[in-house]
């Protein structure tokens, strides 16, 4: 049982903040993705939790014990790392089973452990060979081995699948998966990845600058965005995001671009940005606004094709649209948008209106 | 490579060739005189022109060595033997092997200490990020500015004071003031280049700060730690002047102090000089022998990340 609690956690590089007073509760059991592009401050959130970075101020609790200034051997905590640091002295399976070694468990049961966690992660051939000898796929399998043989209630994940190729990533996240519905710990996992965050969490910690933009589940995220920064974060390819403002007649005008909102959107009048991502666009149909715009670019990937259009005086958009369109380039299509699926961000703030 | 013409390469590998054999001369010649001369007689290498192979293999300087404490020099025999035909013996020879005894344990001692508070120290200094770690590590560097012979004078009164003149423990203390900063320095460079992943990985497995250093520090450094002992051995092996003014006769003596003593008698004989040089250099040829392969890999280490 691991609930992770953080109460107004600070780190302080000298002056610079990495982390901001930060407020978050991890449920026990619970996969929780820390997400945010390079610098944002989730892999020191990381760190602190694991006790490899001091707490500058704040609180941490785990469940109601304050760990704050526990070392990170007395949290029983595991860790993967990005670069899945392997003793590379020792071999595969002394690498998993040092922690055990470390607690002194009895050797009938270690080798037990080590055997069945092979088992699991599919590496009991590779049991003898040192990590120089294996492939990126199989050192990361290696690294979750060692982590979870010690079956911690917390599991931290540092950007575990970076260094992986396209292929390897997408088995090893399905494995990462399946590990947490078996061991139902609690995950905490960083990335930057946002297909890794929304395929994996449970609940989503967009951050940036060390603070905490939004915490939500993957579908709240996507489906409502609190601001421009996370509406762009999340999404490929982006969310289109057109600053412009509310007409008298109350839809969005930018310009020659105009679009229809639902209903009392918006004050007419006030600076706004518009969101509207590439994939809620359809035919046109009663109840749906009607977007007008002429084909710049079409880029069909097989499954969906992908069209940039220019819209109104100078408005790019990208827009998704099913591979049974036949757009040519040069050409002005209208397409009808659900004004409920538009989302709407002040243009100073940024925030979700 | 293939279409490259043939002169050139020739005349590359003949300069190279050329190089390296005067490059061999000039580092392995002095060596090999002192074994070629260690093994013939104080005519024989005195003779014009030099044998530089012995004529015969002559073990007597060696002989000499070993049975000096047997053989009395006193007024009556000290003309024995004639300084033109070997057999002379200096006045100090008996105290040859006595003071090789010595380095030796002063050697091994300072090796192993040196290493036991360098670990520790570099330890926490590359890993552990306390307040005054920088200020730390500068004071350790500042330490080896001050020349040697400047330290000389204080170094003895506080030797005397504490009544440890011409004593082993005086010359370790010593060397390890020498020894220890460098090693110090040595290692910080070595166990700041272990990916730092290494080190949260195994305090996340559970290694306090002395687990971390047993477990993953240490097996990664051998050559690093290998160079250090090697260092701290040849160092203390090596030094004359310290050993000089700390000590005064062969309880304390080491081996640079007692053969430097066999120039200054009113005769010298070279080939005994020599025969006791061949022994001096011994121990540490073995050790480099032993550890060679660390050494290089050691020492690069150190010196790229340092």
């Amino acid at each position: 049982m691991a609930t992770i609690t953080c109460e107004r956690i600070t780190k302080r590089y000298g002056g610079v903040v990495a982390v901001d007073a930060l407020d978050l509760t991890i449920r026990h059991g619970e996969f929780m993705v820390l997400l945010g592009p390079s610098g944002c401050g989730k892999t020191t959130t990381l760190n602190m939790i694991a006790g490899l970075e001091e707490i500058s101020e704040g609180r941490l609790l785990f469940d109601d014990k304050d760990v704050t200034w526990q070392p990170p051997h007395k949290r029983e905590v595991a860790m993967v790392f990005q670069s899945y640091a392997l003793y590379p002295n020792k071999t595969v399976r002394e690498n998993i089973a040092f922690p055990l070694q470390l607690r002194r468990t009895p050797r009938e049961e270690i080798t037990r452990a080590v055997t069945e966690v092979a088992e699991q992660l599919e590496i009991g051939h590779l049991l003898d060979r040192r990590p120089s000898q294996l492939s990126g796929g199989q050192r990361q399998r290696v690294a979750l081995g060692r982590a979870i043989v010690r079956k911690p209630s917390v599991f931290l994940m540092d950007e575990p699948l970076s260094n992986l190729d396209a292929t390897l990533r997408l088995s090893m996240r399905s494995l990462i998966k399946h590990l947490h519905h078996r061991l139902r710990a609690t995950f905490v996992y960083v990335t930057h990845d946002q297909a890794e965050a929304m395929t994996l969490a449970d609940r989503i910690a967009v951050m940036k600058g060390g603070l905490v933009q939004q915490l939500d589940t993957p579908e709240g995220i996507y489906a409502r965005p609190a601001n421009t920064f996370v509406a762009a974060f999340l999404g490929s390819p982006q969310i289109n995001l057109v600053q412009g403002e509310i007409a008298p007649d109350g839809s969005f005008a930018r310009g020659a671009f105009r679009l229809a909102l639902p209903p009392g959107a918006a004050q007419p009048g006030r600076a706004v940005t518009l969101g509207l991502r590439p994939e809620d666009v359809g035919t046109l149909a009663p109840g749906l606004a009607r977007l007008e715009a002429r084909v710049d670019l079409v880029s069909p990937l097989g499954s969906e094709t992908h069209l940039e259009v220019v819209a109104g005086d100078d408005v790019k958009l990208t827009l998704r649209v099913p591979k049974e369109w036949r757009a040519q380039e040069g050409q002005v299509i209208a397409v009808g948008v659900d004004p409920a699926r538009l989302h709407l961000f002040d243009a100073t703030t940024d925030a979700r209106l | 490579m293939a279409g490259r013409p043939i002169a050139p390469r020739l005349g590359r590998a003949l300069l190279l060739a050329v190089f390296s054999a005067l490059f061999v001369l000039y580092v392995a010649g002095p060596v090999a005189w002192l074994v070629s001369s260690s093994l013939q007689t104080e005519a024989q290498i005195t003779a014009v022109p030099p044998n530089w192979l012995p004529p015969e293999l002559n073990f007597g300087n060696f002989d000499a060595i070993l049975n000096a404490a047997e053989r009395q020099v006193t007024y009556e025999t000290r003309r024995q033997g004639d300084p033109a035909t070997g057999g002379f013996l200096p006045s100090g020879a008996a105290n040859l092997l006595p003071s090789l005894w010595n380095s030796l344990t002063v050697g091994l001692w300072v090796a192993a200490l040196n290493l036991l508070l360098s670990i520790t120290a570099a330890y926490a200094i590359a890993v552990i990020d306390f307040r005054g770690r920088r200020a730390t590590l500068y004071t350790v560097l500042a330490t080896r500015v001050v020349p040697d012979i400047a330290l000389i004078v204080p170094l003895f009164l506080v030797i005397r004071n504490l009544g440890l003149i011409n004593t082993l423990g005086a010359l370790v203390v010593t060397y390890l003031a020498i020894t220890v900063p460098f090693t110090i320095f040595i290692l910080i460079s070595y166990f700041e280049g272990i990916p730092r992943d290494l080190y949260r990985a195994a305090r996340i497995d559970g290694c306090g700060h002395w687990r971390a250093l047993r477990h993953v520090y240490l097996p990664l450094s051998l050559p690093a730690l290998v160079a250090s002992l090697t260092f701290a051995f040849l160092t203390s092996w090596n030094e004359f002047v310290f050993a000089l003014v700390l000590t005064q006769n062969v309880a304390a003596q080491t081996l640079p102090i007692v053969i430097s003593g066999f120039v200054m008698d009113f005769t010298t004989s070279f080939s005994f000089v020599n025969a006791a040089g061949v022994i001096a250099i011994i121990p540490p040829v073995v050790m480099a022998v032993l550890f060679q392969r660390y050494i290089v890999s050691g020492l690069t280490a150190g010196a790229v990340k340092g």
